[in-house]
């Protein structure tokens, strides 16, 4: 029988910062949590046209979690228009029209918010006392 | 899709004190998929059961395509397994082991063990009784994948290891499973590892199957309520209730399976109204799972 078993090593001891703190706990699944921190990259530049991701085996292997949650989040990049994935060559940044970075920062500033506004209802603190707080860190008055 | 694994209405009994009862499973092939319950819940006898090393009283056990026990030796063959204890002669040294295993199975894959051995850090000649604990488990895994099977079976691996070898360990897996599509079967308490990596999810219960989901599904579906004015009776709700009680002045406390965030509209028909819906993490959802399971049975 033949040996169809190979093997690359994968270099899988350091985790990426764009990663960090993947919470598999959190009720947002896995994969959505891995394509946020990608598009949060793009919007921010801090991934630029063409970049390359890592690897669907190379990201498993150092997240931990199954290559399908990576394929997941890599599909639904491609199918949001910010990655091609390229067959046997790997998963890169696509050119975003003018405008696209800038709109998907004002996005994510409104996820943002929205998560601070549930969790101040949850725990009962008041739109006043979040709006003092917000301007006592900030040092400007917010109208 | 074809299974990796599938049980029917599998039956097994040793004695008066245990028994597996009706037990049906169903294992996607290329999954990875969690087998969790409390010690004693069933988890290792089904594993037997499925390699053939215990017989049923009745049901069906088709793994990779054929029937168990009857097909043992064409199954096993593409079969890696990790015992919960270790079985390995103690005077061999982890040289000796690799070679012993590898003429086993035609299929062996030299470089991936050369490739782990050196990614796991053991010491080709050092007698397997003198490995450490972690060392000992980091082996068996080599030894599993090493045989390049189409489906591993391993109970509880990371069991009582330090979290870099878990972390050593996973990362091994998911990479063979990025490398072969295999089906990886893993037993496990530990809630917080399956959650991370399993796609698939079955809990158990003494001998019995409680639940077997998708892991977004189970995870999603399963919330903490806190209702008001809902009356006792609620009839035939279209999500499973895991459990009721009443919290102190803040209506009531409910723990839901298979919700939806329409649902709320149910209990809203009766008189209710819900005040907020709390997402569970898989190991409270597990939890609340066993609960509603036990008082049923009681």
């Amino acid at each position: 029988m033949a040996v169809n078993c190979y093997s690359v090593p994968v270099h899988w001891n350091s985790e990426p910062s764009l990663f960090h703190g993947i919470d598999p706990r959190s009720p947002i699944p896995l994969y959505v949590q891995i394509a946020d921190r990608v598009r949060l990259a793009i919007a921010t530049g801090t991934l630029g046209s063409a970049a390359s991701l890592p690897s669907v085996r190379q990201l498993a292997a150092e997240l931990r979690i199954n290559p399908a949650t990576v394929i997941q989040a890599y599909r639904d990049l491609e199918a949001q228009g910010f990655v091609e994935i390229r067959h046997g060559a790997g998963t890169f940044v696509r050119e975003l029209a003018p405008g696209r970075r800038a709109r998907e920062r004002s996005q994510q500033a409104v996820a943002l918010v929205r998560k601070l506004l549930a969790e101040a209802r949850r725990s009962g603190v008041s739109l006043a006392e979040l709006q003092r707080a917000l301007e006592t860190e900030l040092g400007v008055k917010v109208t | 899709m074809t299974d990796a694994i599938h049980i029917e209405r599998l039956h097994y009994r040793v004695g008066n004190a245990f028994e597996i009862k009706d037990l049906d499973l169903h294992v996607p092939a290329g999954s990875i998929y969690g087998f969790l319950g409390p010690n004693g819940s069933g988890k290792t006898t089904t594993i037997r059961l499925v390699l053939g090393l215990l017989r049923p009283l009745g049901g069906r056990i088709t793994v990779l395509g054929s029937p168990m026990p009857e097909r043992h030796a064409k199954v096993l063959a593409r079969v890696g397994y990790v015992p919960e204890q270790p079985h390995l002669d103690v005077t061999l040294t982890v040289r000796e082991l690799i070679d012993f295993q590898a003429a086993f199975y035609p299929r062996w894959d030299r470089g991936r063990a050369e490739e782990l051995v050196e990614r796991f850090e053991l010491d080709g000649a050092r007698l397997f009784g003198r490995l450490s604990k972690g060392q000992k488990a980091k082996l068996m895994i080599l030894l599993a994948l090493a045989q390049c099977g189409d489906l591993l079976v391993l109970d509880e691996p990371t069991d009582g290891l330090d979290p870099v070898v878990r972390r050593d360990i996973l990362s091994a897996l998911v990479t063979y499973v990025s490398e072969r599509g295999a089906t990886i079967f893993i037993s496990s308490h530990l809630v917080h590892e399956l959650e991370r990596v399993c796609d698939w999810v079955a809990v158990m219960d003494d001998g019995r199957l409680i639940t077997e989901s998708p892991m977004e599904k189970l995870k999603h579906g399963t919330k903490r309520l806190v209702v008001s004015g809902a009356p006792a009776e609620i009839g035939n709700p279209p999500f499973r209730m895991l459990s009721r009680e009443s919290s102190n002045g803040a209506g009531e406390s409910w723990v839901v399976g298979d919700w939806e965030p329409e649902m709320t509209s149910y209990i809203e028909n009766l008189g209710g109204s819900v005040r907020d819906v709390i997402d569970l993490d898989l190991e409270d959802g597990f939890v609340e799972l066993l609960r509603s399971f036990r008082k049923v049975r009681q």
